[in-house]
């Protein structure tokens, strides 16, 4: 009950512009607000979540559940980090619940249409060709639809996310050392692809919008 | 414009001052409902446009745009001392640190450029060097760090040995001094006492001059002399000047004198270029002195500081437990739990603003809840950081989840964070200017 409360203030916070001014009204017993606790994330994610740093990832708009499960990989170290790890630790279910709502509600926008955009690395248009035939072949496209814009609980959108963070992430993946979560069958088509193709993939979705 | 529409706060600002006809033209044009609205709702001025009050001139009017909310700064432009360690050690152009209150603008905040000199809590109203009077129902202020004295270190001195602890010009000569120096002179850098503005910033400071000086001098070092015995993130920075500058060797390019061995500066001497501690004397043709610290001057002038020379404040709305209505945040602000971070003095700003929004609107400030992230560099390609998140528990600012960076992170480890370095701070600078 107490919890469901929480949620759903955090909901009416997020379905107004000012969310910050609803959440704060809301019931100052049950712990700091969703906007208060989201807009901590603001200094490394941007303000509401659209980053203005190109290898950090931008969140606004990022399905919540999506947000709550990369929260509780980073919490538990199954998903290897520099630094969300050790910030990971500092929330409750509950209170990343209200983060992800927060998110999740907000606008998404493309990485080039931020005014920082031109400090990111340059999308390759010979790259994001190559890219496009390569979802195709290794069938990222079966999950990460329309051209990478489609978006669900499991499945973050790609398209117009910063270049330099999607060929920091595709490092990763491709270091199968680090042993980041993934599902089976993106595990599978990683095997076959090299670091080269997952950069050209990076270039794909980077060039998306 | 009309000037029947101009309500009486408007109209006293715009007899006030001549200087802020064009400024206010602006608000007088969007008057009528909106202006009655914020007449309701309350006014608040902001002392200090950086890291602290920059973000909460912006969240207040994010979260409220009811709310008047007039920036005072001294400055035309912004310099960012978070990553001005790079532009000392010659990788980085000043212009890159420079920011500018435009944006702001946007939000509805009215920037004015000029200094604040004078704060009356009893009439809730700030002076300006120009004379022009602004009143405020909530003011808060940001002012940074001001030095305390050093035997030896005054105006002139600091020309010839530069603090660089306001990023700036002061950045800008550091870097030329040490471009300048002979090879083979030692680079003195002279830590300060805690509590101090950006506690790593000195060893980052010192990793970055050693990776120029191993390209550029090498029959140069660095020494620090220190007060302390310990600092911010010291195993990590040792570890690091071991791997990359030979520390703890007879090679090493950074020397590191504590406390307890030497490391305390009794005075300096900028005539002669030498700096003088209790056991020794040092001289070099580039000197660094980082003087001890306390609240930006303003805070002072107000008396919201006490015998620390910082200010004490609630931590669940920074309001001063000195003066009534007036809030104090960033370094400026005894956030005792918190570093004296960009990142704590961001995060301070928005659970102020916060708490100056529900307070405005005869509401109860909420829980707060804070971050620090901060991230140093030991050459241009080896970043390490430290994160935090903290809660008010019974009162005390508690640190719950953060930590280091791991001791044996791997190479690429490290690499990523010197990237991360320089998103995070595009991204932080779009969080306070945009």
């Amino acid at each position: 009950m107490h919890r469901k409360k929480i949620q759903t203030m955090g909901l009416i916070s997020g379905l107004v512009a000012g969310g910050l001014l609803c959440a704060t009204a809301a019931n100052a017993e049950s712990g700091p607000t969703a906007a208060m606790l989201a807009n901590t994330c603001a200094g490394c994610h941007g303000t509401d979540g659209i980053s203005g740093g190109p290898a950090m990832p931008t969140i606004a708009g990022m399905p919540a559940n999506h947000i709550k499960t990369l929260m509780k990989e980073f919490k538990d170290g199954s998903r290897p980090s520099t630094i969300m790890g050790r910030l990971a630790k500092g929330y409750s279910d509950e209170e990343v619940a209200l983060i992800a709502d927060f998110f999740s509600k907000k606008k998404w926008a493309d990485a080039e249409s931020h005014a920082n955009s031109k400090l990111a690395t340059a999308v390759d248009q010979a790259q994001a060709g190559k890219g496009k035939k390569l979802t195709a072949s290794a069938k990222c496209d079966k999950c990460h639809e329309d051209d990478g814009k489609a978006q669900d609980e499991n499945t973050p959108r790609l398209a117009g996310q910063w270049l330099d963070y999607l060929l920091f992430k595709m490092q990763d993946y491709k270091n199968t050392a680090l042993k980041v979560p993934q599902e089976k069958k993106m595990e599978k088509a990683m095997e076959k692809l090299s670091a080269e193709d997952l950069a050209a993939i990076a270039h794909f979705y980077a060039s998306k919008h | 414009m009309s000037m029947l529409k101009l309500n009486r706060r408007s109209f006293v600002k715009l007899s006030g001052a001549a200087a802020l006809v064009g400024l206010s033209t602006t608000a007088v044009n969007r008057v009528g409902f909106a202006a009655d609205k914020e007449k309701e709702k309350g006014r608040v001025v902001v002392i200090g446009g950086g890291y602290g009050g920059a973000v909460a001139a912006k969240y207040i009017r994010m979260a409220d745009p009811g709310i008047e909310v007039t920036l005072i700064e001294q400055n035309q432009h912004y310099y960012s001392c978070p990553l001005s360690n790079w532009v000392v050690a010659g990788f980085r152009d000043i212009e890159v640190q420079k920011w500018g209150y435009e944006g702001l603008k946007k939000h509805g905040v009215k920037v004015v450029i000029e200094p604040a000199t004078e704060i009356d809590p009893a009439t809730k109203t700030v002076t300006t060097k120009g004379g022009t009077k602004f009143k405020y129902d909530r003011l808060i202020v940001s002012p940074g760090v001001a030095f305390k004295p050093v035997e030896g270190y005054d105006a002139e001195a600091e020309e010839k040995m530069p603090h660089a602890w306001h990023a700036g010009p002061q950045t800008v000569l550091l870097n030329k001094q040490l471009t300048a120096m002979r090879d083979g002179d030692p680079f003195i850098l002279v830590a300060p006492p805690d509590p101090f503005r950006c506690p790593p910033g000195p060893y980052e400071r010192a990793s970055l001059v050693a990776h120029y000086l191993k390209k550029n001098k090498p029959k140069s070092k660095v020494i620090i002399l220190d007060p302390k015995d310990k600092f911010s993130k010291m195993p990590l920075f040792q570890a690091g000047w071991t791997k990359l500058y030979g520390f703890g060797t007879d090679k090493s390019l950074i020397d590191w004198i504590p406390g307890g061995e030497g490391g305390k500066v009794a005075r300096v001497d900028a005539k002669t270029m030498t700096v003088y501690t209790d056991m020794a004397e040092y001289k070099s043709s580039c000197i660094n002195i980082i003087p001890p610290q306390k609240a930006g001057a303003i805070a002072e002038m107000a008396k919201l500081t006490d015998e620390s020379g910082w200010c004490p404040v609630q931590f669940d709305t920074f309001e001063s437990k000195i003066h009534k209505d007036i809030h104090v945040i960033g370094d400026a602000a005894q956030a005792t739990g918190l570093p004296k971070s960009g990142y704590a003095a961001n995060s301070e700003a928005k659970v102020c603003a916060a708490a100056v929004v529900a307070l405005l609107n005869g509401q109860k400030p909420g829980e707060p809840s804070y971050v620090n992230t901060c991230y140093s560099m030991l050459s241009p390609t080896y970043g390490i950081s430290v994160a935090g998140v903290y809660k008010l528990v019974e009162g005390k600012i508690k640190e719950v989840g953060g930590g280091l960076s791991a001791a044996d992170a791997p190479e690429f480890i490290r690499q990523q964070e010197a990237t991360y370095n320089e998103s995070w701070y595009q991204s932080i600078m779009a969080d306070t200017f945009s």
